[in-house]
């Protein structure tokens, strides 16, 4: 189960990797989503089988759609992958920056996934109540997540009314 | 510094430093930015699990919300831009110049 | 803009904000700091004019990624101090990136670029909004965390922005990009007067917020947003005009004027601290900001005498805007350095 988790946080940080190296955004969609995969299996290695569940059905199904999306509406006729040279040089860069500063940090302890196994097993783990409280005394933080997320709609309307200019303009 | 530490700073600040360096599609700033808001969730939702406070654990929830809000945002900006601008590249942003 | 959709953004900029300074746990500073951001964002917009759009974008850009660096230091230090009040941020890298994410905020050089290219795309009043109530939370936050900064950090950040915010301003014919030069200049006192005495900076910040506002409501008055038509603003508001020489020297800190209170009080605090060198330093870039200020009031006030307009455009329309809020702000952005010795007990 360490070496698994351990895999996935390696993998989050190549998806952000892929994402940080400046590739056509077609592509960075992609490394966002093998980023969130990892994280979803970071997490529920950790023992948060809730917040990863929410992390896998929102953000890679709902957010993710969307950005996909946008990334297929904005494709260039020629894309940039992790095999183009700027691309390839932004990778190495990054990479050795990480690797230099685990060997400045001299390592890393291995002590944040030790301490679940004796979780494994319960059906109901910790986030479940930590997640639930949202609705009895956490109330006020729900209530203002709704007024964000209503806001959003609201700001989202403003900024793309278009009454004066077609939209899709740059198509026609 | 546990590995999960680790991994999740190491992904916060790649993501940032993407940030700081795209030049090229405003849609590529706008992952970056979620890459970051991603790492930022992995290392809310690990840090009750450490000390066993579960109670935090509605505060990733709400943080997803928020970086929805602000992908939504940003995803609507994108759009007048590229109504006002005719793209999304970020060299066109050039108006405001000094 | 619509009512409904207009009532619902002012009040979350309000929310914001309050939640910001009222809370105990970084992760409702976050929240406030957030809605702050999503709420002007159609005010910013509201016209669909390129020049709103960009503005909107990259102050999206900016503000976005620095509340992400901001809850990243909170959580930072929780990983290492178990703790997640305001007022505990003890962990030193938190620290610093705390300092750079609210500097990034704020719009403290060397962080500033923004600033001035959003501030020029906007309209008047949105301005004044994001150059005084944006600044509230941000400054709250700073105020709370005061005693565990780095305090040589903050004295480079604040030296930084005083004198870019002096030499940035020197060239520029547009009104806006001028304030928002004045505006970084403003907040490097106040950066370097923080980690000495905060109460001082509280008193910078609300003699800036008035003076700010006062001329932003002046050039609201007037309508003018470059400094070729200042001079034409004789026929329409006499009055007002004359005094905003008055509000001009005030923001560049001469003695008779309100300005001048917090620049001296900062200056004999930083003499009491044995750092002369830095208080002339400071008491020097003021002197870059002045002469912007001057070179403003010369062309709104000094270059032509009050005479009858020879144009029948511009005599004394009966200014639709209310005035009453700027003949406030305009007598207290005079007359309060009498008030300092109550502040001094």
């Amino acid at each position: 189960m360490i070496y698994m988790v351990s895999f996935f946080m390696v993998g989050l940080v190549l998806g952000l990797v892929a994402v940080a190296s400046n590739p056509s955004p077609y592509y960075a969609a992609l490394g966002l989503v093998v980023a969130a995969g990892a994280g979803c299996w970071v997490i529920v290695g950790l023992g948060s089988s809730f917040l990863s569940l929410v992390l896998f059905l929102i953000y890679l199904g709902g957010m993710l759609v969307v950005f996909a999306y946008s990334a297929a509406l904005t494709a260039e006729p020629y894309p940039e992958a992790w095999g183009s040279w700027s691309v390839v040089g932004y990778v190495v860069a990054y990479m050795v920056g990480v690797v230099t500063w685990y060997v400045v940090e001299g390592g890393v302890e291995e002590d944040g996934v030790v301490g679940l196994a004796g979780l494994e097993g319960y059906v109901v783990r910790g986030d479940w109540v930590g997640v639930s409280l949202m609705y009895s005394w956490g109330g006020w933080m729900l209530f203002v997540g709704g007024w964000v997320l209503l806001l959003t709609l609201f700001v989202v309307f403003e900024l793309s009314r278009g009454h004066y200019s077609g939209s899709l303009r740059a198509l026609e | 510094m546990t590995l999960v530490h680790f991994s999740f700073c190491s992904a916060f600040t790649l993501g940032l430093t993407g940030l700081a360096l795209h030049r090229a599609h405003l849609l590529s700033a706008l992952l970056c930015l979620e890459g970051v808001m991603l790492s930022m969730y992995v290392g809310l939702s690990s840090w009750p699990t450490q000390i066993s406070l579960f109670s935090f654990s509605l505060v990733p929830m709400l943080m997803l919300t928020f970086s929805a809000c602000e992908a939504g945002t940003g995803l609507a900006l994108m759009v007048a831009t590229t109504r006002t601008h005719g793209t999304d590249n970020l060299h066109n942003l050039n108006l405001l110049q000094c | 803009m619509n009512p409904i959709a207009l009532s619902m953004i002012l009040s979350s900029l309000a929310l914001g904000t309050i939640l910001t300074v009222s809370s105990n746990h970084w992760f409702l500073a976050w929240m406030g700091l957030e809605i702050n951001t999503l709420a002007i964002i159609p005010l910013m917009a509201q016209n669909h004019h390129p020049r709103a759009v960009e503005a909107s974008t990259k102050y999206f850009l900016t503000q976005a990624a620095a509340s992400a660096l901001l809850l990243f230091s909170a959580l930072n230090n929780a990983w290492f101090t178990g703790e997640w009040s305001i007022m505990n941020l003890t962990n030193s890298i938190s620290c610093t990136t705390m300092t750079i994410a609210i500097c990034m905020k704020l719009g403290l050089a060397p962080f500033h670029f923004w600033l001035p290219e959003v501030l020029q795309g906007l309209n008047l009043t949105t301005g004044l909004i994001l150059s005084t109530w944006q600044k509230l939370a941000p400054m709250a936050i700073l105020y709370q965390i005061s005693p565990s900064m780095n305090t040589s950090l903050l004295l480079l950040i604040g030296l930084t922005s005083t004198l870019i915010g002096g030499w940035g301003g020197l060239n520029q014919t547009q009104l806006r990009k001028i304030l928002a030069f004045s505006s970084i200049a403003h907040l490097g006192w106040m950066a370097s007067i923080l980690p000495i005495m905060p109460q001082l900076m509280i008193l910078n910040l609300i003699i800036y917020l008035i003076m700010t506002s006062t001329l932003f409501l002046t050039l609201k008055t007037i309508s003018s947003t470059k400094i070729s038509t200042l001079a034409t603003s004789w026929p329409k508001t006499p009055t007002t005009t004359a005094l905003t020489l008055l509000t001009l020297l005030s923001l560049g800190g001469l003695p008779p004027l309100s300005g001048f209170m917090p620049k001296w009080l900062i200056l004999q605090e930083l003499t009491n601290q044995n750092t002369p060198i830095l208080a002339t330093m400071l008491a020097l870039s003021a002197l870059l900001s002045l002469f912007f200020y001057l070179r403003l009031s010369y062309s709104i006030t000094l270059t032509s005498s009050p005479n009858t307009s020879n144009s029948p455009l511009t005599w004394r329309h009966n200014s639709k805007q209310p005035t009453t809020l700027l003949s406030l702000m305009l007598i207290s952005s005079f007359f309060l350095l009498p008030i300092s010795p109550l502040m001094m007990s």
